[in-house]
């Protein structure tokens, strides 16, 4: 039996999400990251805007909205403005090949696929396999951050995640009181803030933005 | 029966006839819009048709190195087109006669069975490039094999069967089988492959005349007059085949005819031949946008289409998708 048309057209949605997260992990530039994350959480704003429309929740649109606002133009503008700043090895590091770490994200996002889809949690709001596909969209997040030596890379990483785990409480917990999602915005706000400060402090030691010179224990 | 009807093995027939006879009008289209587009009038819409008969009046050179199989291989190639329109819905809705002697498994196999003759020819040739050419279509159609395979996977969960006409009939059926996510990836997949296939920008330069990049192009430098004829026409109707197949099955199985009227089935080759050009056109503007890769970057582009059949089937499994 196919889907209804509503959970067809989420589910297609969802995975967009995921797809761009493949994206991520094979785009070259850090300007392309950015502007795939950009993608990524407008894609994360039309889904959550979709089923407020389909089930008539109005907080959604206020969360929408305010999303749009923070990780489509603000989030995005910020870390574009710091690689301006730092104006250094614009080209993301890789550790493999695209096509060998595409392959790894695809066996940890099968992995995360059945992991969940194995629970058959039900939700009045979003089809299940919405819930698997989120739980390999922060699986491959981590992939992309384990993966790539770069701050910016991993500061994406790490700010996709969090869309996936948006993607999550759409599933789980639709009707989450609007003040805990705007809570959660907050927290990433503090994470954009601080990862700043980390690319700032580390480019203007280094000279570069990536990580490699970590390991050496040297102030 | 109505004399205005046509008898099922007719339409078949019909059927073959579409690809072989249309197969030429579709690429001069796209090579017409893709020379507007690149700011060229572009070749007139009836060269192809030109071109064939230019081949087929000139003589055959044989290299003292090759052998029959040489000569033979674009004739097996070009009656391996001719058999796959039989076995895919062309112009109908209703399964026809010969419609059930082979699946999708077996159109791919005649594909390839057709893909192989040629580079067997071409490795034949005895000259550097052809088998340079025939070693990398081989390569290449290796490594998108099991993305095909996963497509067929999805297409087999999604109607239970492996007959074309059975995921055509599926998708007519209602709209949120054209939705489900299964089946949007399985053909953005099969949209890619069929990108791979018919050797389009991303991967290969259809038109152009430097060695190093080609894949497909460069098995038939070698050949001349008439064989060379059969690989041109061939290789359009492979391109409608792919085509006609990425329309009726996967993305827009209407105005085929449902009913063997002569109407209905002169309608629905004017249907499919419009629709394959208006394809055509999306692929041509696809050339356009994106520069060609790098030969060693085509895994990269391929691990995409794998990652996109792959998501399908998982998809499936999980939330019935």
């Amino acid at each position: 039996m196919a889907p209804s048309t509503y959970d067809g057209v989420a589910a297609v949605l969802a995975l967009l999400v995921l797809l761009t997260e493949f994206a991520m992990l094979r785009a070259p530039l850090l300007r392309s990251q950015v502007r795939l994350y950009a993608f990524q959480s407008f894609v994360v704003t039309g889904l959550a805007t979709y089923v407020a429309a389909s089930k008539h929740i109005d907080e959604l649109y206020a969360l929408a909205s305010l999303s749009l606002v923070l990780k489509v133009v603000i989030v995005p503008s910020l870390i574009v403005r710091l690689l301006r700043d730092a104006d250094t090895d614009l080209a993301g590091s890789s550790v493999l090949g695209v096509a060998s770490s595409i392959l790894i994200a695809l066996v940890v996002a099968a992995f995360g696929f059945f992991a969940v889809g194995s629970l058959h949690v039900s939700s009045s709001s979003l089809p299940t396999s919405s819930l698997a596909i989120s739980c390999a969209i922060v699986l491959v997040a981590f992939v992309l951050i384990i993966l790539r030596s770069d701050v910016v890379s991993q500061a994406i990483g790490f700010f996709s995640l969090e869309n996936g785990v948006s993607v999550a409480s759409l599933v789980v917990a639709t009707r989450l009181p609007l003040i805990v999602d705007i809570a959660f915005l907050f927290d990433l706000l503090v994470a954009v803030v601080v990862f700043g400060v980390i690319m700032r402090v580390h480019h203007a030691r280094n000279a570069t933005l990536s990580t490699s010179d970590f390991d050496r224990l040297r102030g | 029966m109505d004399s205005l009807n046509v008898s099922p093995y007719g339409v078949q027939a019909i059927q073959v006839l579409t690809v072989l006879l249309g197969a030429p009008l579709v690429s001069g289209v796209i090579a017409q819009v893709e020379g507007r587009l690149q700011g060229r009038r572009g070749p007139r819409i009836l060269q192809p048709y030109y071109d064939i008969a230019k081949y087929f009046s000139k003589e055959t050179l044989v290299s003292n190195d090759s052998s029959w199989v040489f000569l033979v291989g674009p004739i097996v190639a070009f009656s391996c087109y001719l058999t796959v329109p039989l076995l895919i819905p062309v112009l109908t809705t209703f399964p026809l006669p010969l419609g059930f002697s082979g699946d999708i498994l077996g159109g791919g196999f005649i594909l390839a069975l057709a893909g192989f003759s040629v580079a067997l020819s071409g490795a034949e040739s005895g000259a550097p490039y052809a088998q340079l050419g025939s070693s990398r279509a081989m390569t290449f159609g290796a490594l998108i094999e099991p993305t095909i395979l996963f497509v067929i996977f999805a297409v087999a969960l999604i109607t239970h069967t492996d007959l074309p006409y059975a995921l055509s009939a599926t998708i007519r059926s209602s709209t949120s089988q054209m939705v489900r996510p299964s089946h949007v990836f399985a053909a953005a997949a099969f949209f890619l492959v069929v990108l791979v296939d018919t050797g389009r920008i991303p991967v290969e330069t259809h038109s152009g005349t430097l060695e190093f990049g080609m894949i497909d192009e460069a098995r038939t430098l070698e050949h001349s007059g008439p064989a060379l004829g059969l690989l041109k026409w061939g290789s359009t109707m492979k391109q409608l085949i792919l085509y006609t197949i990425l329309i009726n099955v996967f993305l827009a199985p209407w105005g085929l005819a449902s009913t063997g009227k002569w109407s209905s089935v002169l309608l629905a080759v004017t249907a499919l031949l419009g629709k394959a050009m208006l394809l055509g056109m999306v692929f041509a503007f696809i050339d356009n946008l994106f520069s060609k890769l790098r030969l060693f970057k085509i895994t990269e582009f391929i691990a995409s289409a794998f990652l996109l059949a792959v998501l399908s089937v998982l998809v499936f499994y999980v939330g019935g998708g």
